[in-house]
């Protein structure tokens, strides 16, 4: 059953086009996330679907019913925003109560909500403050309490984890994630942190001005990225993009790759999918971890210009065919500054970008 | 520490120049403040006439103004006009401010409109609403005119109505400035704060009802701690809208006191009414100032 469908939406502001033709597709109980950089229309879209802004064009579909003329309360939805958006005079319980009040819900039923609630995210002693009397941490709870506390067809997450620190956004990331196992609810989740998307979604939409760049699960994304931005933008440290010539040498299709003076050639496989390219420029993605050691001394001879070792690997940073590369390298492998690695590409995992359409090609 | 080693002329001239550069409007206000202040006390219990004398006759003065029917008439009207006046601006300013707070086009220009009567002095704003209300120049005469001529608009001439046209010239001056205090602080709301509440079903109203308005304490105490100043020392409006009159129906205290001590020849009865005042001014000041004085301490 599908839980959200956007189709075809747009939204213009006077002259510019926020959001230029959305199509989204979630079924029951995913956790969907959009990520994209900041302004590129997440919230507007958000704001669409939880009815609070209506689109200039297309439909928005929740729980296969359109809901386009629909007011914000009667879509089923609750949304936790990224400023928390508690009411400043109301205590913590008065806050999750509202909605419940607003509903005409009894008052026995609307404080056993309350204590449920309360459990469920261990605040029963936040209970009688005040948000001012709170901390980030602490709102961020209130704000997912009081979207929980009713039992909605539909989570609508606004970046609730990106005024928390490090360490806390690490904690409540694990924590939503073991929410929405427990609840087994549909979820948007915008974010504009990679890694969040990365872990939490089950789907992933990243967009850039407007555009669903690419839409799919996270595995797909990764290892597919359908053109140079949402390779870029999508893990950490981030692709490296290495222009190269198609070359075609004794009937394998490859690359010739060049740092300082050595060279080699690297073959690709399946090759012949990349036969029209042959001749011509291309940008070859191979993430970080995408290098080996070439233990028999073959590869690519690299001289190391920089390591910055993180604890379970050392980023490696080289120079091919004139551009910066990082190798996420074993720390037992990597040699310090100014040493020379024999680096080999794992070709199988590389992806190939068309330079003037930006787009993948093969 | 380093201040024990300054030279000793330093700390000569960091301790006195601050009190010398402060002295002459701390005497100032010493002495034509304070000072006046304790005069006029002293002259409320003296048999003071057209000019100050001190014949000393203890409570005589504040007994003869709990006698006087015009006193009475006063406080009675400042009752009428101090709660009139500071509900309506209130109503009117919140009002304007939540409509002006919904993103209309021409803000900048509506909100200058509904501010600029704060520009105008009382003495301009109650002379103009003295010429609209006047029966035989404004309202009453231009609806005759058109035709009507069974309308009639006549409290500016009518003793039981004569203060409500104060209260009216009252509200139109000071709505703005109260619209203009209340929309920096809706301004001041943050945007997803409605949008939270929109999803919680809750309609415009019951938003601005419990979550806005509530919301605006601190703004709300400051309006009525500045309104009821207003109110209290009313004199100008009254002079130049009414000059207290028909007879005495709208007299103010502060028209009252400027009555006894300077037209009248009653200085010694006006000084009695304006301690009354100060003593008014007093209890809802003294509060109020404890009150943030105390929080600015704390803070
Ligand atoms: N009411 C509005 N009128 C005009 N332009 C708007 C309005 N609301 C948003 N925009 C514009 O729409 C664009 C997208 O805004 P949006 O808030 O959706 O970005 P976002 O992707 O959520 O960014 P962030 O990650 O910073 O939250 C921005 O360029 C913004 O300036
Ligand atoms: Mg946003």
């Amino acid at each position: 059953m599908g839980a959200l469908a956007i189709k075809n939406v747009t939204k213009r502001f006077g002259d510019t086009h926020i959001l230029k033709g959305i199509d989204i597709h979630v079924d029951s109980g995913e956790f969907l996330i959009l990520v994209g950089p900041s302004g590129c229309g997440k919230s507007t879209l958000m704001n669409i679907i939880a009815g609070l802004e209506s689109p200039s064009g297309g439909e928005v579909h929740i729980a296969d019913r359109i809901v386009n003329d629909v007011a914000p309360k009667d879509r089923d939805i609750a949304m936790v925003f990224q400023s928390y958006a508690l009411y400043p005079t109301m205590n913590v319980r008065q806050n999750i109560a509202f909605g419940l009040e607003t509903r005409g819900v009894p008052k026995k039923e609307q404080d056993e909500v309350i204590a449920r609630v309360a459990k469920m995210l261990q605040m029963d002693h936040l209970l009688d403050r005040k948000p001012g009397q709170l901390s980030g941490g602490q709102r961020q709870r209130v704000a997912m309490g009081r979207a929980l506390a009713r039992n909605p067809k539909l989570f609508l997450f606004d970046e609730p984890l990106s005024n928390l620190d490090a360490k806390l956004r690490v904690e409540m990331r694990t924590e939503i994630k073991q929410l929405h196992h427990r609840l087994k609810t549909t979820i948007v989740y915008v974010t504009h942190d990679q890694i969040e998307a990365m872990t939490l979604g089950d789907k992933i939409a990243v967009m850039k001005d407007g555009v669903i760049q690419q839409f799919g699960s996270p595995q797909q994304i990764y290892d597919t990225p359908a053109n140079l931005f949402v390779a870029g933008f999508i893990g950490s440290p981030s692709m490296n993009f290495i222009p190269a010539h198609l070359a075609s040498e004794g009937g394998v299709i490859g690359v010739s790759l060049q740092s300082g003076d050595a060279a080699c050639f690297a073959p690709l496989l399946d090759s012949q999918r990349y036969a029209a390219y042959v001749g011509k420029r291309v940008i070859v993605g191979v993430r970080p971890e995408q290098w080996d050691l070439a233990a028999d001394g073959g590869g690519l001879a690299c001289k190391i210009n920089l390591t910055e070792p993180t604890g379970p690997d050392t980023i490696v940073f080289t120079q091919i065919n004139g551009i910066e590369v990082q190798a996420r390298l074993h720390p037992r492998d990597a040699r310090s500054p100014g040493s020379v690695l024999h680096l080999r590409p794992d070709m199988s995992k590389a992806v190939l970008f068309d330079p003037e359409t930006e787009i993948r090609i093969g | 520490m380093s201040v024990t080693s300054r030279p000793a002329h330093y700390g000569f001239a960091e301790h006195w120049l601050p009190r010398l550069v402060l002295a002459p409007s701390f005497l100032l206000v010493l002495v034509f403040l304070y000072g006046f202040i304790a005069w006029n006390g002293a002259l409320s219990f003296t048999a003071s006439r057209l000019l100050p004398n001190y014949e000393w006759v203890g409570l005589a003065q504040y007994e003869a103004l709990f006698a006087s029917e015009r006193w009475w008439v006063a406080v009675h009207n400042l009752f009428i006009f101090g709660v009139l006046f500071i509900g309506g601006a209130m109503a009117v300013g919140i009002v304007l401010a939540i409509l002006l707070d919904q993103k209309i086009r021409l803000e900048g220009a509506l909100r200058t409109i509904y501010l600029y009567p704060l520009a105008l002095s009382f003495i301009v704003t109650g002379t103009a609403w003295g010429w609209m209300l006047n029966p035989g120049l404004g309202l009453e005469k231009l609806m005759h005119d058109w035709g009507y001529a069974g309308f009639s608009f006549d409290w500016l001439v009518n003793p039981d109505r004569s203060i409500y046209t104060i209260v009216i010239a009252g509200i139109w001056q000071s709505s703005g400035f109260v619209m203009a205090l209340f929309l920096a602080g809706l301004r001041g709301i943050d945007d997803s704060i409605i949008k939270a509440a929109q999803i919680d079903g809750a309609s415009l109203p019951r938003i601005y009802w419990r979550i806005i308005l509530p919301a605006m304490r601190p703004v709300f105490f400051s309006t009525l701690m500045i309104l009821a100043h207003i109110a209290i020392k009313s004199f100008d409006l009254v002079m130049a809208l009414t000059g207290g009159g028909p007879g005495f129906s709208s007299d103010l205290p502060a028209t009252f006191m400027y009555q006894m001590a300077f037209t009248r020849g009653q200085m010694g009865l006006g000084a009695a009414s304006a301690m009354m005042m100060l003593v008014t001014v007093s209890a809802v000041v003294v509060p109020y100032l404890y009150s943030e004085l105390r929080r600015s301490r704390h803070v």
